[in-house]
């Protein structure tokens, strides 16, 4: 018998592991919403009655936890999270409804599509591709937020524990990892726009159930506001080392690319010793330009990959399990 | 032996369900004036279908989500004053064209459907 939405949205979380984990915070925030929003609705018609006998009835209505999760399991198993990237139009579709397959039909047509195109296709079709962009842009942006995340966080730290003796330092403390949470959820949505990994949708505190002085000290005793501070501290490095990679590999396609007008026009060698200036032969300079188109392209794939690597290390830091 | 039976009415159940929360999803949002969340358009289709209750109205936000992810529809969080955040969902461009195709899918397989079960006047 389940008395409480917590109850619930408990009972649900255990249905649905090994699901994940943005699948099991979405059927959370579905489920919630409809239930608060039944039961608010259930006490105003009669605030007399028992909340756990209105809540049964509402679950009646919506399904019980296991009933929850074999339907957004039974989505997800349809929905296979690597190639939830439609092609951009979705053309009507016509598919028989008898089949049970109506919303797994527009998916899977187009993702068959993609698998079908030749290697050389998949490989220059990079340019089309809005991740790999998102990620270049991601990329380059991480090092100047890495700094300021760095700067916050080592700042935010050494302030709260300086002032720990005294009693100001607790409740500064606390600010700060509340920061922590908003700057985590506010990279989150950043991660999912330019990445594509679905990160949490859920703003912090939305819990009902508990008192103020409950979520302040969930906000010390939850993992991820530890690891955040850990992911804030590293983004400096890692945006470093992004922002030089993206930036050599980018660098050298362009320096290659651009040779005849390096060389032809500027008149500079393509690499110079202590006694010798080379300049590469006129036989060689189409091979040096496709060679440098080759180098940028591979650059969007590199892109891409480190993009999905660190989409995946924000949401094992950011997210809440 | 029942057993069996009740495995298979299920599985006929939600085999339909699969196709039928999508059409009936995107035909409730296709009529509204302005964006609504998961328990607006549950109350909509219990409104209109009365005691007809065939599938759980849990069941209907996965195929919400689905149907944002394929493009047919997109949302849009919003706080609420009484409670979590709600997801307020419309229909889109692509799910109008998609919705009248699948309309006339369903007309066409009711009534195939229907001039079967009904029977003819076949000796």
């Amino acid at each position: 018998m389940i008395n409480t939405i917590e109850e619930y949205l408990a009972e649900l979380k255990k249905e649905l592991s090994g699901s994940d984990r943005a699948t099991v915070q979405d059927a959370l925030a579905d489920a919630e919403e409809y239930l608060r929003t039944a039961l608010n609705n259930a006490r105003e018609s009669a605030p007399a009655a028992q909340e756990a006998e209105a809540l049964a009835g509402i679950i009646g209505r919506y399904g019980s936890p296991g009933e929850v999760a074999a339907a957004y399991k039974e989505i997800e198993t349809r929905t296979p999270p690597a190639l939830t990237r439609v092609a951009k139009k979705v053309e009507p579709v016509a598919v028989p409804v008898s089949a049970g397959l109506v919303a797994a039909a527009p998916i899977t047509a187009p993702v068959a599509v993609v698998a079908a195109r030749p290697l050389y296709a998949r490989f220059f079709g990079i340019f089309w591709d809005a991740r790999a962009w998102g990620a270049l842009l991601y990329l380059l942006f991480a090092m100047g937020l890495g700094i300021i995340y760095f700067t916050w966080a080592v700042t935010g730290l050494s302030v709260s524990a300086g002032l720990l003796v005294l009693i100001v330092g607790i409740p500064l403390f606390a600010l700060f990892l509340l920061s922590v949470r908003g700057i985590a959820l506010m990279e989150g949505r950043l991660v999912e726009a330019l990445i594509g990994v679905r990160m949490p949708r859920r703003p912090l505190f939305s819990r009902r159930d508990i008192g103020g002085w409950q979520k302040v000290k969930n906000l010390f005793s939850e993992r991820q506001t530890w690891t955040a501070i850990l992911y804030m501290l590293l983004q400096m490095p890692l945006g470093i080392i992004y922002f030089a990679v993206i930036v050599t590999l980018a660098g050298a396609s362009v320096w290659l690319i651009g040779r005849p007008i390096w060389e032809l026009g500027f008149g500079i060698p393509a690499f110079v010793t202590q006694s010798y200036v080379f300049y590469t032969q006129e036989w060689a300079m189409p091979f040096v330009m496709i060679g440098g188109v080759l180098l940028l392209t591979a650059t969007m794939h590199v892109a891409k990959y480190i993009g999905r690597l660190h989409g995946n290390f924000a949401k094992v830091m950011l997210v809440r399990e | 032996m029942d057993e069996m039976i009740n495995e298979a009415i299920r599985k006929f159940q939600k085999e339909l369900n699969g196709g039928t929360a999508a059409l009936a999803l995107l035909g409730v949002l296709d009529k509204a004036e302005k964006p609504m969340y998961g328990y607006q358009i549950a109350k909509i289709i219990e409104g209109q279908t009365g005691d007809v209750d065939i599938m759980k109205q849990g069941a209907l936000y996965p195929v919400l989500r689905s149907l944002e992810s394929t493009g047919l529809l997109e949302s849009e969080v919003e706080p609420s004053v009484a409670g979590p955040p709600r997801r307020y969902y419309k229909i889109t461009g692509s799910g109008r064209q998609t919705l009248a195709k699948w309309v006339e899918i369903w007309q066409q397989t009711s009534d195939f459907v229907n001039a079967i079960l009904k029977g003819g006047n076949h000796d």
